[in-house]
């Protein structure tokens, strides 16, 4: 309590922060919704592609390892902008007219609109997704490759289809032992939300930046935001870890 | 005349985006090789409480987005954007490649470490001739996938104002927003080309090499 | 004849498992002593007690009448003194089989890299694998790879080499090369102590046998005390059911 500057400091961070707490919960939110759609989006594509490289005969298996590698060699960031601009440059172009400027919304307890969805957010969802399901796809497929051929010459045998054989025999087993491998990519996801902010999206790091330009306190907030992201991070690989204990079956 | 506009915006993506991506891809490996060399070795050979330390480094640095962290270094050290940016490349890779080296030690065979011994090599010898070396090797696959990661990764940049080939699309789309599809198009394209040939070739052609040596993954 | 090794009364256990209970033998220049018994006996332990790589618990090791048990020996170059040839053969995979020799005399021993390959030259002789110099260990057969990890051990001009199984990983057709280098190296004169099953070979060179049954030598004698009047009834079912397995002892000759 000696020099005015710590008083100050700590004022700034007392009030000032503080007063921010309502937006930067929202925007993490808008940070929550991104990761949640494009996993289950990633894990939806993810698991297609998988099923066609590993069982869909030659054509099939090409076109979901040119996905696969295109996805995996090209970064996040050109992604999610192609999609973004695509309808942009659709318009652009005259071919089409595609309505971009619509949004959804919520008031919040203090009566500001909470957009919960609009194009950039959108884009960002399927960005990540497709994005999440390159290497979703690889890990289930890695999965799906370590089932002996002899569990499905059994389902052969007892006259199951190939289809029938893929759905209550590999996919049971395979999901299973992804589970490790897919965890990891789960867990992971969320720092890659962080790419929204390259089409404007208001989530957590976008509204922490806005913080810093009001506060000055960039170090501060910063962190914070690195130590929310660490901890999210953390509590998602200790419950997938959890998961992964309970389901266990002997021998699988 | 727009095949001229995109020439030049092409022209401009290499000349001015190019140098940054190549420079902070070069920096943030080799920085992340020295940093995970190192904190593999400590894993692997130091005392637990101290490997504890370089596990908790890796934890840390793979749980946060690498934008926040090229903030946080922008904002720390007040360095230039392309400095702290290879700063946060290098850091969280050396986080990586720490598990990349740790996991080619530990899968080189136990007879061999073995066999060094009853040469009458120690430790030190032990690690250098003959675990370093095979751990090297064993490495390479994951290093190509490392060298794509960072590579893809160095796009964030962009975002705290370094001219990178993605930042450089902004530059000049403002006077012809036409373009700025097939620019982001044709970048992506170029990291392709400057990711995909390295991992195919270390995937396929190092994991078949390696076998043939008698070093494949699971022996 | 000088002692070259002297083991006394060496007990080694993993945990709660008593693998040795007090082995007692020693081994004198030039001599050739093997070493046979049941799986688990605790052969490869007392070949990993001699030179350190496990230490044992309690007893006395003296090599050329030094202790490897006292405190702040040097274990390293003790240990580059007892040359080791294994049963996986355990080259090192990524070097050829010529650096696979050289790597000690020039690392260990300290030699410049052109004394080392001369040296190396001369055991890759006598191993008779000079042509096969360039190749990786994978590129090897097994036969060949046990040559060159005999030649790794030569070239280290130790006092004695241990040998634990050496043919015993190696396809039938294979066995006959490794056993013949080791023939000519022991008429050479090289010391050596062979945990082995190879009877012929054992009869053809060994100085002395020890069976080893539950960590202990429970008989020991000339091949020809074994082959003639074995006392021990284990002894006697074992060289039984070795005969029933290799068909005698047409190994070798
Ligand atoms: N590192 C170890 N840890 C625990 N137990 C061990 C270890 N090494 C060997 N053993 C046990 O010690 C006993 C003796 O093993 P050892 O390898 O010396 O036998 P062996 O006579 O060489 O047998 P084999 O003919 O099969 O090679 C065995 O019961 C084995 O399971
Ligand atoms: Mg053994």
């Amino acid at each position: 309590m000696t020099g005015s500057g710590n008083i100050h400091g700590f004022t700034l961070l007392q009030y000032g922060l503080v007063s921010y707490f309502d937006e930067l919960a929202q925007s993490f939110l808008i940070t929550m919704e991104l990761y949640i759609v494009g996993l289950v989006l990633g894990f939806s594509i993810g698991l297609t592609f998988a099923i066609m490289r590993q069982y869909g005969g030659r054509i099939f298996s090409r076109i979901a390892t040119a996905y696969i590698e295109v996805i995996r060699g090209t970064p996040l960031i050109t992604q999610v902008l192609i999609i973004y601009a695509l309808p942009v440059a659709i318009n652009m172009s005259g071919i089409a007219s595609l309505p971009l400027d619509w949004y959804y919304y919520y008031l919040d307890s203090q009566g500001r609109i909470a957009i919960t969805l609009n194009w950039p957010i959108l884009s960002s969802m399927i960005g990540l997704g497709i994005n999440s399901a390159a290497y979703q796809a690889e890990y289930l497929r890695g999965a799906f490759a370590s089932i002996t051929t002899g569990q499905l010459q059994a389902a052969t045998s007892i006259g199951m289809t190939r289809w029938q054989s893929i759905r209550h025999v590999v996919l049971p087993q395979g999901l299973r032992r992804a589970i490790p491998a897919w965890s990891n990519e789960a867990a992971y996801l969320p720092k890659y939300t962080v790419v929204a902010i390259w089409v404007g999206v208001m989530e957590f790091l976008n509204m922490a930046k806005t913080v810093v330009a009001k506060t000055f306190l960039s170090v501060e907030v910063y962190l914070i935001v690195a130590l929310t992201f660490f901890v999210l991070i953390t509590l998602v690989s200790r419950f997938l870890e959890y998961i992964h204990n309970r389901t266990k079956i002997p021998g699988v | 005349m727009q095949e001229r506009d995109f020439s030049s915006l092409l022209a401009f993506i290499i000349t001015a985006g190019l140098p940054a991506t190549l420079l902070l891809t070069v920096a943030g490996l080799g920085m992340g090789f020295l940093i995970g060399l190192a904190l593999a070795l400590i894993r692997v050979y130091a005392e637990d409480e101290i490997a504890v330390i370089a596990q908790a480094y890796e934890n840390v640095f793979r749980g946060i987005p690498v934008l926040v962290l090229m903030l946080l270094f922008l904002v720390m050290t007040g360095w230039p954007a392309l400095f702290s940016a290879g700063l946060a490349l290098g850091l969280r890779s050396g986080a990586y490649q720490s598990q990349i080296m740790r996991g080619a030690i530990l899968s080189v065979n136990e007879n061999q470490v073995t066999a060094a011994y009853a040469l009458g090599m120690d430790r030190m010898q032990t690690a250098r001739f003959i675990v370093l070396p095979q751990a090297f090797r064993l490495a390479l696959p994951g290093w190509s996938n490392e060298y794509a990661v960072v590579t893809k990764d160095t796009a964030w940049a962009g975002a705290i104002g370094v001219l990178d080939m993605v930042k450089s699309v902004d530059y000049l789309i403002f006077e012809n927003p036409i373009l700025y599809l097939p620019a982001i198009l044709a970048v992506t394209i170029i990291y392709f080309v400057l990711t995909y040939p390295i991992t195919r070739y270390a995937g396929e052609k190092m994991t078949k090499r390696l076998s043939s040596l008698g070093l494949g993954g699971n022996y | 004849m000088s002692i070259v090794l002297d083991v006394r009364e060496v007990w080694k256990a993993y945990g709660n498992l008593e693998v040795l209970k007090g082995v007692t033998f020693d081994v004198g220049e030039k001599e050739v002593k093997v070493v046979f018994g049941p799986s688990g006996s605790g052969k490869s332990t007392l070949l990993r007690c001699i030179n350190m790589l496990n230490p044992p618990d309690k007893g006395e090791i003296y090599l050329k009448g030094k202790s490897l048990m006292e405190e702040g020996v040097d274990l390293n170059s003790m240990r580059s003194r007892i040359g080791m040839v294994f049963q996986q053969f355990n080259l090192f995979s990524h070097l050829k089989a010529l650096e696979n020799v050289t790597i000690g005399p020039q690392k260990v021993l300290g030699m410049e890299k052109e004394d080392a390959i001369n040296r190396a030259h001369i055991a890759l002789n006598q191993v008779h694998m000079m042509e096969w110099i360039d190749h990786y260990p994978a590129q090897l057969s097994g036969g060949q790879q046990q040559r060159i990890g005999i030649a790794r051990a030569l070239a280290m001009d130790p006092d004695v080499i241990l040998f634990d199984e050496p043919t015993s990983a190696l396809d039938p057709e294979l066995i006959g090369e490794v056993l013949q280098v080791m023939l000519d190296i022991a008429q050479a004169g090289t010391t050596m102590i062979v945990v082995t099953h190879e009877m012929g070979f054992a009869r053809a060179v060994a100085s002395e046998m020890f069976f080893m049954d539950e960590g202990v030598i429970v008989e020991s004698g000339t091949p020809n005390h074994f082959f003639t009047t074995p006392e021990n009834e284990r002894v006697k079912q074992f060289l039984h059911r070795l005969e029933v397995l290799y068909g005698g002892q047409n190994t070798e000759e």
